[in-house]
């Protein structure tokens, strides 16, 4: 069975130390649980309302602001709240 | 996650973050003593997940942050849901979280720059804990 997904709210570029280090504690935490967590980069430009419909098991609103669309993430972050869907923001 | 706090739950629909221009109601302001690249002791509010989950009643974490919470707008993040989860030794806000939601927290420094395969961050561990619950 399929582990969490867990979408990760980040304009940083692969290779950026902040980028590879929420990667990598998602890695971990996932580790130690024992899960398969799917772990995705959800680029904010590229979120759209097929993102906004399924938002995953879990989000995380990444480091690197400003966002590229502050206003996508704003939305994910509201409907994380109000769908009860687990979320940090770092 | 405090800016969408403030408009859809305290109705403050001019509420911004300073990081991305001027004009409306600064809730997430430019620090006046940038943290970025320091290390910060975080008092973790009694009551809060974020205590339970450390299992003591003090943080050290890093940050690279150089905005946070607007100290004159320091009480929305008491009302509705939010509560205060963590505060530096200045006493301004440094993590918060929701009370009405099974896992919903934030914090004004970077917890995924002290994990560690052998120590992964408890705020990661809980979230996924979180996720596969729900």
């Amino acid at each position: 069975m399929p582990g969490p997904v867990v979408n990760v709210l980040i304009d940083l570029a692969p290779g950026q130390r902040f980028r590879t280090a929420t990667f990598d504690a998602l890695a971990h935490a996932a580790s130690a649980c024992g899960m398969d967590a799917q772990i995705r980069a959800a680029p904010t430009d590229q979120i759209d309302e097929d993102f906004m419909s399924d938002i995953g098991d879990a989000v995380v609103a990444g480091p690197g602001t400003p966002y590229a669309r502050p206003d996508r993430a704003e939305e994910v972050v509201r409907l994380a709240r109000e769908r009860g869907v687990p979320l940090v923001g770092t | 996650m405090l800016v969408e706090h403030a408009r859809n739950l305290m109705g403050l629909g001019s509420a911004v973050h300073a990081e991305y221009g001027t004009g409306g109601t600064e809730i997430v302001s430019l620090l006046a003593c940038s943290l970025d690249g320091e290390q910060i002791t975080v008092s973790l509010a009694e009551e809060s997940r974020l205590r339970r989950l450390h299992g003591s009643e003090t943080v050290v974490e890093h940050t690279t942050c150089n905005y946070g919470l607007n100290p004159e707008w320091q009480h929305i993040a008491e009302e509705h849901g939010m509560a205060i989860a963590g505060i530096d030794e200045t006493g301004e806000v440094r993590a918060i979280e929701r009370t009405d939601h099974p896992f919903f927290v934030g914090t004004l420094y970077q917890p995924q720059l002290s994990s560690t395969p052998e120590q992964p961050h408890p705020i990661f561990v809980a979230l996924l804990q979180a996720a596969a619950a729900t």
